[in-house]
């Protein structure tokens, strides 16, 4: 019942009203829901170990460009942000919207995913670091009934992690890893050249059904407890986990973000998947509970480097 | 002629659909409930069939539109289409092996994926230019894959993954920077690969943490960088790869430099049968020839930042499903040395092998170590061994010589070092063009039929095949 509701009021908002009909000049996020009062709680419960454990699909995205821009954080501002590393969508900039993501041509090996990923550009003794791909992947979190969940509302902006952190993040829903580790921690740890550093981010899985952003840029989504979404909050999406590879290894760095300390690891997430694409992988891969695909760690597995 | 015929038979058999489409539908052919339209094919007699251009247009409609026991026959032509499967117990054929072509066009991720259903079979076509894989099973229990042809694909050939109860039969596999053929993820499979041929891909086979009744017989792998390669690490679940039965195929020259290569296999490349990390298998009556490195060789795989450490006693005969969600431990356990061991090597012909015919090795590299692996070797009658006289160390029946085994070992972190460079990432999109293959007999007569799961082949029966002459 509760599900019937939320999705005649997706339907009604997310869908029939934002793509395609947005007035020009007016930005699809510009209805945002207001912030919330609560804290939002960032604690995502995250799979470990090796993939399998649950119905899955990844998308393998190349680094596609860079620039000071962000759609979400800042619509319509060019080169109002720090500097953002841009996956997917080839052409990510301040103006990006649902439309023109679904216009655009992808770095994603699923064409289907024209979706925008980004984070801030990552410093090493000041000079930039020029990120190689990344890996997202889409599950039911742990707990969560895979056939609940359903597909991100087109154009829905996300966030993971928090850029104003002024003391280490706890949750997990950013941490550094070295390879495709699933343990995390606060600083970027020394990894070995065969299974380099990573930035891992973690977004929420619940959304609110109704508003494709917030004020705040968190109080439409929150991260499910147990299985369960908060009541008002109460539609299950895919959590997405998406974890950055950079050609970071050994020891002797001095790493820094745009946004500014480590801490402040986070990433954005604006979907432009083409929605048929999309539900055509949640119903096959996570609601069926098959491992559709698997990250290429076989690509970055040790075995060389066993002699550095 | 038989070609000829075929084609023919398929043109009436088009001729036959197309009017049923015209007078019974009305439609653009979609949109029917349960099983769907069915023709009687001319070609067949009475072979009842969903018809791929005739019924529907694309081969996604008629799966989708497919019921329990339908077989989809799917005519000539060329289909730009990446298919999902998720009806059971049907089949798929194509009338023409070399005629009936799936092309991703590069864009594409798979021709054919089978995604959690059972009982799925696919045959006679071809699955070219995908960026992941032309067959692909994963969750998907009594699959069968016969006389298809996948080439030019970004990762596998034809892939089973977290599958059981499988065949895979008179196909080829080429230019997958993978694997042409992989069975993955399962304990026990109950799966069998059985008169294929894999060349031009990074490995010819590769299979990680699976085994128990998993067979490869009667197969051709040549011209890969490495031949047949199961292995293992804690990155995927059902950890080691142990108990497969690899007997009566043909391995050779899996030396290629030219084509595609995923890291591992330029590790692996140059050897014909390397079982990396993969426990407990049985190697006999191979035809193995001409490889820079090893014929038959027993290795380890080094695993940086692994998820966990190799199960013992007991955990090794659980069923991957008893295991799967075993925790792991909270920290990484760091580097793990898979070990390759409790390997059987009997009976094979192996010659013009660069470092050494036969070979079982390990790191370091010390008698003690080595004796520990447990492998054995007898009837290989080889020019040059690793170590030193490993047959008379190592006998699979009676008692070692106990001589030295560390006379003549590997250094393998000199080996691991001295690898080729890795090939540009698209190089899989101009490997050779396969040769058209042989079609299914039976293809436009044969009903569809219930796939229950392999036979257990009679290994015992096969002897070493003889020797190509091309």
């Amino acid at each position: 019942m509760a599900a019937a509701l939320v999705a005649a009021r997706r339907d009604e908002r997310a869908l029939a009203d934002r793509p395609a009909s947005t007035p020009a000049g007016v930005h699809p996020l510009a209805d945002k829901k207001p912030a919330s009062d609560e804290p939002f709680v960032a604690e995502p419960e995250r799979w470990r170990g090796p993939q399998g454990r649950t119905g899955q699909f990844v998308v393998h995205c190349t680094y596609s460009h860079s620039g000071p821009n962000d759609p979400i954080v800042h619509y319509a501002m060019t080169g109002m942000s720090h500097r953002h590393d841009f996956y997917g969508a080839e052409h990510t900039d301040a103006d990006t919207s649902p439309d023109s993501m679904l216009a655009d041509s992808t770095t994603c090996d699923k064409t289907a995913d024209r979706a925008a990923y980004w984070q801030p550009t990552v410093y090493d003794h000041g000079e930039i670091v020029v990120p190689e791909d990344m890996s997202a992947y889409y599950r039911a979190a742990p707990g969560v009934d895979p056939q609940a969940v359903e597909p991100f509302p087109l154009g829905l902006a996300m966030l993971a992690g928090d850029q104003f952190a002024t003391k280490p993040q706890t949750g997990e829903a950013a941490g550094w890893t070295c390879g495709v580790r699933t343990d995390l921690s606060v600083e970027p740890p020394e990894c070995d050249p065969s299974a380099p550093l990573h930035l891992v981010l973690t977004f929420p899985d619940c959304w609110d059904g109704e508003y494709l952003d917030s004020e705040d840029h968190t109080s439409h989504v929150a991260y499910s407890a147990g299985g369960e979404c908060p009541a008002a909050i109460p539609v299950h999406v895919p959590q997405l986990t998406v974890s950055i590879r950079f050609p970071i290894s050994g020891p002797g760095h001095d790493l820094t973000l745009a946004s500014g300390e480590v801490i402040t690891a986070h990433g954005d997430f604006f979907n432009g998947w083409e929605p048929e694409g999309l539900e055509t992988e949640i119903s096959a891969c996570i609601r069926r509970g098959a491992v559709c695909d698997l990250a290429s760690n076989r690509e970055e597995e040790a075995l060389f480097s066993y002699t550095r | 002629m038989r070609n000829r015929n075929v084609r023919l038979i398929g043109a009436a058999a088009a001729f036959v659909a197309l009017a049923t489409v015209v007078s019974g539908c009305g439609s653009d052919g979609g949109g029917s409930e349960g099983s769907g339209d069915k023709t009687e094919t001319g070609g067949g007699g009475d072979l009842e069939a969903i018809r791929v251009p005739q019924d529907y247009e694309t081969i996604q409609e008629a799966v989708d539109n497919a019921a329990e026991g339908d077989l989809v026959l799917v005519d000539e032509g060329t289909y730009n289409e990446a298919v999902t499967v998720e009806t059971p117990d049907i089949t798929i054929r194509g009338v023409d092996r070399n005629k009936v072509i799936l092309d991703g066009e590069f864009e594409l991720e798979n021709g054919i994926r089978v995604v959690d259903t059972d009982g799925v079979v696919v045959e006679n076509m071809t699955a070219r230019n995908y960026v992941s894989n032309g067959f692909f099973w994963t969750g998907s229990d009594r699959y069968r894959g016969s006389y298809l042809t996948a080439y030019r694909n970004g990762d596998y050939g034809i892939y089973a993954f977290d599958a059981y109860h499988g065949q895979l039969d008179h196909s080829l596999g080429s230019g997958s920077p993978d694997a042409g053929f992989y069975i993955g993820e399962c304990y026990k499979c109950d799966a069998v690969i059985d008169d294929v041929i894999s060349e031009y891909n990074g490995l010819g086979y590769s299979g990680t943490n699976s085994g128990g009744d998993l067979y490869i017989i009667n197969s051709t792998f040549r011209n890969n960088r490495a031949g047949i390669v199961p292995n293992a690490g804690s990155y995927e679940l059902c950890y080691p790869g142990r108990e497969n039965t690899i007997v009566g195929n043909i391995v050779h020259d899996n030396n290629y430099l030219e084509g595609p290569g995923i890291d591992v296999s330029l590790l692996a490349q140059g050897n014909g049968i390397l079982l990396a990390g993969s426990i407990n298998n049985v190697i006999e009556r191979n035809l193995v020839y001409d490889h820079e490195r090893t014929g038959i060789a027993a290795v380890p795989f080094p695993e940086e930042d692994a998820s966990d450490t190799p199960p013992t006693g007991d955990e090794l005969t659980k069923p991957c499903d008893e295991v799967k969600d075993d925790p792991v431990p909270e920290e990484s356990p760091g580097l793990v040395l898979w070990e390759a061991t409790g390997n059987r090597v009997v009976d094979n012909v192996v010659e013009g092998s660069g470092l050494a015919d036969i070979a079982s090795g390990t790191i370091p590299a010390d008698a003690e170590n080595l004796k520990r692996l447990d492998n054995c070797f007898s009837g290989n009658n080889p020019a040059k061994t690793s170590p030193t006289d490993l047959e008379a160390l190592a006998p699979c029946e009676g008692e070692g010589s106990g001589g030295d085994f560390a006379a003549g070992a590997f250094d393998l972190l000199v080996l691991i070092n001295e690898q080729p460079p890795a090939p540009a990432k698209d190089s899989y999109q101009t490997t050779p063009e396969p040769e058209a293959q042989d079609n299914m007999p039976d293809a436009l007569t044969k009903a569809w039929e219930k796939f229950e799961g392999p036979e257990t082949p009679d290994v015992d029966a096969i002897t070493v095949p003889e020797k190509p002459t091309s």
